[in-house]
């Protein structure tokens, strides 16, 4: 027990050195104290087994490593199901600085395929030993154990049986995963269990757990996509899965990773050089068996590269029509580029990449043009080289920014298969998304994603694609998407749309909720509820992060909320849109009661209550306010400021409030200031009053004197 | 230029006429009852002098002064026509004396006090009228804003800004 709590303990804080540029799960996070020393952790039971955490129907065992199970970057852990007795369980817990595949996740979970270890279920939980929530999927454990062991040298599978062993239930997973439209990206030697006691058959390891291809070695990435970082090498298809299995059988029949003594950088560009078949049969001893198939499936044309049919014409033991090894057109003189030959237009492409400024030189003195022209007979990747080169005398005054895009140009003209690279940004166009998330959450911040995005790159990667695609169509139109979204500076907008719009399983990175790992709209209000607990009475509900994560989650549209949000200095519209924010996830999603949330809420809204005018609706809202934040429902908070009659009568009451205050004080204004008029009117109409009254007085006189005279 | 100086000439037209009119009726009275005459000439003085040094638009000082002085002079002219035989000696007598004088002239002069007392009153009550209409102004506004707050005074520099 003490070596498997010594093993884990190493597991979890060597993390970093594991995996492809793996940190440690968590993201480097400060993680609470280990296990070990923490006993009174939340959530963990100690008991006769060991210490345990519940996770829905599972129960985890932390001092229980299952090292033989990890997969990539994930750490497997023993696990007992408590609703089923039959059968075992491991639990593999991801990094939460590293989205899962959500499509993958909801294909598999519940389902059991031949060729695919069986998921069982996946939850998000609390993970002592990192401090934090993160996902836990729970796998069937495959009865034969591991089929490349570390300790054993020599490999389960005699060469012969590799068809029936490893082909035939591997191709039934790839094509339950192609008819699905999806890819494995995780097909590899390290990542296959045997299924059953007697290793009859073998199943693919989970491929959910982190971005696609992220644990993938870089030899078992295709051309195209070995020369993206590790998070950005993309969704793929089907055709990279055939790539990878071609990679998986070489390295079973050689007994060991296929040029496991280079570097990922000697890999890359040895098999740009060669080609990869001959890359592979250059360096290692294939078996006889299986060199037909591993040079069919490794062909660099994913037009030319074997596919089921062929596989299955292989295994009735049918000839199948020969496939080139390399169609990679190979220069007649090289091109040099800081004290390097380049003899093809993609390992040129790689060298532009790795030497971004002195590839500057011959891409303007027209050196790498000539080169295509007369080196490769390549005129229309020239003449594309030179548009782009007359587009930069255009460029205005930021010279510089001009010149980086000529040199990103440039390299999707020589590789327009390979990934978007700019300035050490290397990501394939379906890998934006996971890039942008590993970016962020490793400290590197979302500026070279927005880079790209603002540069317009990607726009020149679709241009480049030849032919007609679907899956292209639908990353551009997802790409319009991101472009409209970055150019946005408020909340809602921005890179954390991006991040949200292209990675569905991103749990939203907002400071208030980040640790509760929440990937479901629903589960974002218990999250800020936890959070009200300890809020700052200053600090808002929704931030940029959260602001973009409804919008991007949430099946209503909130762009009027986000529209409103755009200008924080009108506090009472800023208020609205936030509350009507939440009060409509919380509507659609639950929960019922949201008392310290809600409270949180009241106390912010005070800006919204000034939507009412009148003194007297104001003062009634104010006493509403406690009173329904008790009751913890956001909808009735929400409903109470705007009540569309009331506002509109208020608002209508108020205008004529306004008109009468303002005529009054206009007239007060004539009044007070037509003194001398008045005066003067006074002088006339006493003048003419005089005169009256005289006339009055005489008439009346002499009538007076007449009747006098007579009576 | 041309309707103005048409409109000139017929109110100098009309004023001619007036005048001429009243030198009529006065060479009239004066063969007709030349006693009446001498009282009306005595008495209404006042008058006279008024309507000559009275410019302004409607000579309403004349006006005011010739009222009352003509509610003095009535009573003498009454006199003089009760008097079977109408003579300038009875008339010159009764018109001279002094307390007749004093009566016709006096009225004269109250006329004109009348004239100059009546403008300040008048101002005065159009200035009470004001003010009460500025304090009810202000009496609403005040109402106005204890509805309303002071969201109302900004609304109202607002929009008048």
């Amino acid at each position: 027990m003490a070596e498997q709590a010594e093993d884990q303990e190493q597991d979890v804080s060597n993390g970093a050195a594991t995996g492809p540029v793996m940190d440690a799960p968590g993201g480097g996070a400060s993680a609470p104290e280990e296990p070990e020393e923490s006993p009174e952790l939340d959530g963990v039971a100690i008991n006769a087994g060991g210490k345990s955490v519940e996770i829905g129907n599972f129960r985890v065992f932390l001092d229980l490593r299952m090292p033989e199970f990890d997969m990539g970057h994930c750490k497997a852990y023993s696990a007992d199901n408590l609703r089923r007795e039959e059968g075992s369980a491991f639990a593999l817990v991801t990094d939460p600085v590293l989205p899962t595949r959500h499509d993958h996740l909801t294909f598999l979970a519940g389902m059991h395929m031949a060729g695919q270890i069986d998921l069982i279920d996946y939850e998000t939980a609390y993970w002592p030993p990192i401090g934090r929530k993160t996902m836990v999927l729970f796998y069937e454990k495959p009865a034969g154990g591991k089929v490349v062991a570390r300790e054993h040298k020599k490999l389960a599978i005699d060469e012969h049986d590799i068809a029936t062993v490893v082909v035939e239930p591997l191709m039934n997973a790839m094509q339950a995963f192609s008819e699905k439209g999806l890819a494995h990206r995780n097909i590899r030697a390290d990542n296959l269990f045997f299924a059953d006691p007697m290793r009859e058959k073998v199943v693919l390891g989970d491929c959910a757990s982190g971005p696609p291809g992220y644990d993938q070695p870089a030899v078992y990435e295709t051309t195209a996509r070995m020369s993206a970082d590790p998070a950005g090498r993309g969704s793929g298809n089907a055709t990279d899965d055939f790539y990878a299995l071609g990679m998986t059988l070489a390295e079973l029949g050689i007994g060991r990773q296929p040029l496991k003594k280079l570097n990922d950088q000697e890999i890359i560009e040895l098999k740009l050089a060669k080609g990869s078949f001959q890359a592979i049969a250059s360096h290692e001893k294939l078996p006889l068996v299986l060199i037909e198939p591993v040079r069919g499936l490794l062909c660099d044309d994913p037009e030319e590269r074997w596919g089921l049919a062929e596989l299955n014409a292989w295994l009735d033991g049918r000839r199948t029509k020969p496939v080139q090894a390399n169609t990679e057109k190979r220069a007649a003189r090289s091109q040099n580029l800081a004290g390097r030959d380049y003899y093809t237009v993609r390992s040129l492409a790689q060298g532009i990449a790795k030497n971004w400024v002195t590839a500057l030189g011959p891409l303007r003195d027209s050196t790498v043009e000539v080169w295509l022209r007369r080196g490769l007979g390549d005129n229309d990747r020239a003449k594309a080289l030179s548009d782009a080169m007359r587009q930069l005398q255009w460029a205005g005054t930021d010279k510089r920014s001009a010149e980086d895009v000529l040199v990103a140009r440039s390299i999707l003209i020589l590789d327009p298969a390979g990934p978007i690279r700019f300035k050490g940004f290397s990501s394939m166009v379906d890998g934006l998304g996971f890039m942008l998330s590993y970016d962020v959450q490793h400290g590197k911040g979302p500026q070279r994603f927005a880079d790209v995005i603002v540069r317009d790159i990607p726009s020149f990667w679709f241009g480049r694609q030849m032919g007609y695609s679907p899956e292209v169509q639908r990353q551009q139109q997802l790409y319009k998407n991101l472009r409209y979204y970055i150019q946005q500076q408020s909340a809602g907008y921005g890179y954390e749309r991006c991040l949200y719009a292209t990675v569905r399983n991103q749990h939203c990175l907002s400071p208030l909720v980040e640790e509760e790992y929440v990937v479901e709209i629903a589960d974002l209000l218990p999250a800020l509820e936890k959070a009200a607990e300890t809020a700052s009475e200053e600090s808002w509900p929704v931030d940029r992060h959260i602001a973009a994560f409804i919008a991007a989650r949430l099946e209503d549209d909130v762009e009027g909320q986000l529209l409103a949000m755009q200008n924080p200095s009108d506090e009472v519209e800023y208020s609205r849109a936030i509350i009507s924010m939440l009060a409509i996830v919380q509507w659609r999603h639950g929960p019922d009661n949201l008392q310290n949330l809600s409270h949180w809420v009241a106390r912010l809204m005070e800006p919204a209550i000034k939507v009412f005018h009148s003194k007297a609706r104001r003062e009634r809202v104010e006493t509403e306010i406690p009173k329904l934040a008790k009751r913890g429902n956001l909808v009735e908070l929400y409903n109470l400021i705007n009540d569309e009659q009331e506002r509109r009568k208020d608002q209508s009451e108020f205008v004529e409030a306004v008109a009468e205050y303002s005529e009054a004080e206009s007239e007060v204004f004539d009044l007070e200031s037509s003194g001398p008029a008045r005066m003067e009117l006074a002088e006339k109409v006493g003048q003419q009053a005089a005169a009256f009254a005289s006339t009055m007085i005489a008439l009346l006189t002499v009538s007076a004197l007449f009747l006098m005279h007579i009576f | 230029m041309a309707k103005g100086k048409r409109v000139g000439t017929k109110k100098g037209g009309r004023s001619a006429f007036s005048g001429l009119s009243v030198i009529a009726s006065a060479v009239l009275l004066f063969m007709v009852a030349l006693p009446t005459f001498i009282t009306l000439t005595v008495g209404l003085l006042p008058s006279l002098v008024a309507f000559i040094f009275d410019r302004s638009a409607g000579r309403t000082m004349a006006r005011c002064v010739f009222g009352l002085n003509f509610s003095g002079v009535a009573p003498y002219i009454l006199e003089v026509w009760m008097q079977p035989s109408q003579t300038v000696g009875g008339a010159t007598q009764a018109v001279f004396q002094p307390l007749a004088l004093s009566i016709m002239y006096g009225a004269a002069g109250l006329g004109w006090l009348l004239y100059l007392a009546m403008p300040p009153i008048v101002a005065n009550v159009l200035n009470l009228a004001a003010q009460r209409r500025v304090s009810e102004l202000r009496k609403k506004q005040r109402g106005l804003i204890k509805t309303w707050g002071d969201s109302l005074i900004k609304e109202v520099d607002r929009s008048g800004n």
